[in-house]
């Protein structure tokens, strides 16, 4: 079972079994599945998934989903730098809980952070009647769509940032001091392109969980055709509707974003690594 | 410039770094700071550089108070035992760095800026190395570069910490005449931070021994040699 | 100047005082704003008639047969995922082999799929107008709008958490310890369950934590998978919407709450492992 795989040898026992079981499933749950949509796709035609991705619905939904996804992930980069800096940097009272609240949307189902946010920012939701006053609405509208992907993706900056703060090393500020350099001026010349990989990469990561993200989006958009449909929705539809080559040319699309994104980080990661040898 | 400590004493918490030391450094000197870890040898550097602020006691520059100055405002240059250079810049970038930071006004032109930059990669031998990266020097050019960049600043002072540490034996010595001949060349007073005796000794004009926060004894390296003022300095210089 | 002790300059590695202060604020609001404010919505919705409405809200037969449901999927993904993780990991940290990179790239897939993508992709694979839907139907084993498809579904969103766990963890421990043991005259299982296991156990409960939590509040490649059918294949969250879709708020939001106190536990878990074991954990992160 070992030929075609170049292993160096090793005097460890269980390769064989352990790489078996990792391939048997890789295949069964990941692979197999991706090429059954990715052979729907051939049987199809890509012309004829292009003429079913290409209805103006279709495409207001997959730029709303990537539109949304990447204001809420600039969002989260800027606050998601915060965070890690206060949490690296400060020491305050409440410190560690605020550290434990950042996972909240990684372990809170995204059906339960739907409908919380969606009752909150509702007409008549807590959130919702202290925006009304200002002109601002949030539930039922794209800005609706803006708040739950921030929501979700929010952790992704803070944990990629934070290790790397905390790794800082603060002879790269001292001495940025004694070279006369201001405090804003150390932040903005030497922290922040120190951090810039690694930012990156949380971004990336936020983007990527945003444009796909269903759960957390559906309760708070209003699902308006044209206005406020996700791209996500769009597929539950069309499978609702029976019309699987419909719901799979749109799969297909989206899992084009995804892996043009996922090239991008690896692109990021390289990148950064051999430029300044962290990520 | 010559430097003045009075007093000085710096608490971290309940421990003294440092007792209160009493040092006078005369102009265009070089100095070793000497003594085992935990001596207060960097501490006392730190406090001359700005980076740390003493519990009581007063630093003076040139018989100008310089306690509260703050690090920006003080001009010591700095070399860190780590080197601290930006791996993101190049070492151009690097060496300019202190006079990009300037306040608009007193800011240098940029070509002003290459000017200084390539003069000060003439004093430290290294010519041709202002395009490359940090990663892609050797330890000791990195040390020099260091050097450079600190000298950018126009420093009224020079300040080391260990800056031979992370280095191999060989070029050990032959940085340390590199030192020398900058020091030489610029008159700047300079201080360094050394747990080594034998580097002390050969590079210093006056060296100061310290131990467990004070000073143990201040002289020319001949003397401390021919007369330690105590047993600790004995074995310590010993060999 | 030295005589004013308010103008001593501030260490020069932090921001000044009054900064300080506000980006802290600033934080601490944000936290409220966005993580908190939902959560204490999730309580107080669920608590808007009193605790007999969750209680009668929680013994409603739909409710109960959803918590069963999601349960029994996690009892059985989970430890699937382990011994998978566990296996993925054991190949990849301790043996060099070619394509070593593109398989972990492959096993970090699932992280980048939409979960509603990866419920299509199941309905298209098992669906009853498929091939190989066609014939587990008519063997009488429906996956798709059935128990298995829900198990694959789960699987395949919660794949990358114990893999990617372990795999730095023991790659930075190398295989030093293993060869030792061996030439100690040891057993290959008896060196994995003596030196190996004991090792990654704190990564390994860490992984199996974020796996679990996923795995009950996985929503979107689930609620395409299960044909939502209740008592039958609605779990927990899928229930949630379809009780707040009927209006039943305290129904739906009952539910939720239990899923929320799940998380809750969760993540003081995941709190307690990283200020005790941080040592024994990945240095990085990603999810």
């Amino acid at each position: 079972m070992r030929a075609g795989i170049l292993r160096s040898p090793s005097p460890l026992p269980g390769f064989g079994l352990s790489f078996g079981i990792m391939v048997t499933v890789l295949s069964i749950v990941v692979l197999l599945p991706i090429g059954a949509l990715l052979g729907r796709g051939l049987m199809i035609g890509p012309g004829d998934v292009w003429d079913m991705v290409n209805s103006r619905r279709i495409w207001s939904a997959l730029t709303l989903s990537f539109r949304a996804a990447l204001i809420a992930s600039l969002f989260n980069l800027v606050f998601g730098l915060l965070l890690a800096w206060v949490l690296v940097r400060y020491r305050f009272w409440g410190r560690r809980l605020v550290d434990a609240a950042v996972d909240l949307p990684f372990a809170l189902p995204t059906a339960v952070a739907g409908i919380a946010l969606s009752a909150l920012y509702a007409p008549n939701g807590v959130f919702g009647q202290a925006l009304a006053p200002l002109g601002i609405t949030v539930a039922y509208t794209e800005l609706g769509i803006w708040v739950a992907l921030v929501f979700i993706g929010f952790p992704f900056v803070v944990r990629t940032v934070q290790p790397v703060i905390e790794e800082l090393e603060p002879d790269l500020e001292e001495v940025s001091a004694t070279l006369g350099a201001r405090r804003m001026y150390t932040l903005r010349r030497v922290i922040l392109p120190t951090l810039t990989p690694a930012l990156l990469t949380g971004f990336a990561l936020a983007l990527a969980r945003s444009v796909g993200e269903y759960g957390s989006v559906i309760f708070i958009a209003g699902n308006i055709p044209n206005l406020t449909e996700i791209a996500p929705l769009l597929i539950v539809i069309r499978l609702e509707e029976y019309n699987y080559d419909a719901a799979a040319a749109i799969g297909i699309a989206m899992l084009v974003i995804s892996f043009a994104m996922l090239l991008v980080i690896n692109i990021i990661q390289t990148w950064s690594r051999r430029r300044i040898g962290l990520v | 410039m010559n430097i003045e400590i009075e007093d000085l004493a710096k608490e971290f918490g309940t421990t003294r770094a440092l007792h209160p030391v009493s040092l006078f450094i005369p102009s265009g000197a070089l100095v070793a700071l000497l003594g085992p870890s935990g001596s207060g040898k960097t501490t006392l550097l730190r406090v001359l550089g700005g980076l740390e602020f003493p519990t009581s006691g007063r630093v003076l520059f040139g018989g100008q108070d310089a306690t509260d100055l703050s690090v920006q405002e003080r001009r010591a240059g700095f070399v860190f035992q780590s080197y601290a250079l930006f791996k993101h810049m190049t070492v151009f970038e690097n060496i300019a760095y202190g006079l990009r930071a300037r306040p608009r006004k007193e800011r240098p032109t940029e070509v002003e800026i290459g000017r200084r930059v390539d003069r000060l990669l003439d004093l430290i031998q290294l010519p041709d190395i202002g395009p490359r990266y940090p990663n892609q020097l050797s330890g000791g050019q990195r040390q020099r570069v260091a050097l450079a960049r600190a000298l950018a600043i126009e420093p009224r002072m020079l300040l080391l910490d260990e800056p031979f540490g992370a280095l191999d034996a060989k070029v050990r010595k032959e940085l340390r005449q590199g030192l020398r001949e900058i020091h030489d060349r610029t008159g700047l007073t300079t201080v360094f931070v050394t747990h080594d005796q034998e580097e002390a000794m050969e590079l210093a004009d006056l060296v100061v021994v310290m131990s467990m926060g004070r000073i143990e004894q201040v002289g020319k390296p001949a003397d401390i040699r021919a007369k330690p003022a105590s047993d600790f300095v004995r074995e310590f210089t010993a060999a | 100047m030295s005589d004013n002790t308010l103008s001593r300059p501030v260490p020069v590695t932090t921001e000044p005082p009054v900064a300080r202060a506000a980006l802290i604020g600033l934080a601490i609001l944000f936290v409220a704003l966005f993580l908190f404010a939902p959560l204490v919505t999730v309580f107080a919705e669920a608590l808007a008639e009193g605790w007999r409405g969750v209680r009668a809200a929680l013994s409603l037969p739909d409710a109960r047969a959803a918590i069963g449901m999601t349960l029994t999927i996690a009892a059985i993904a989970v430890p699937l995922n382990a011994v998978f993780g566990i296996a993925a990991a054991w190949a990849i940290a301790k043996f060099d082999f070619t394509g070593k990179a593109f398989l972990i790239t492959l096993i970090d897939l699932p992280f980048s799929v939409s979960p509603v993508v990866a419920g299509l992709m199941l309905v298209l694979l098992f669906g009853a107008n498929s091939t190989l839907g066609g014939w587990f139907i008519a063997n009488d084993m429906p996956i798709v709008f059935a128990y298995p498809g829900i198990l694959l579904a789960t699987l395949f969103v919660t794949f990358p958490f114990v893999a990617r766990e372990l795999i730095p963890v023991m790659i930075e421990q190398g295989p030093a310890e293993e060869e030792a043991a061996l030439t100690l005259g040891a057993s290959g299982w008896r060196t994995f369950f003596t030196v190996t296991l004991p090792n990654i156990r704190w990564a390994l409960l860490y992984g199996v934590l974020l796996c679990n939590a996923r795995a009950m509040g996985e929503f979107g490649a689930v609620a395409v998978v299960s044909g939502k059918i209740r008592g039958e294949t609605a779990t927990m969250p899928t229930m949630v919407e379809m009780f707040y879709n009927e209006y039943l708020s305290v129904a739906a939001f009952s539910l939720a709450a239990v899923l929320a106190m799940l998380a809750l536990l969760t993540l003081l878990l995941k709190s307690l492992l990283e200020w005790r074991h941080a040592d024994l954990l990945a240095a990085t992160r990603r999810h």
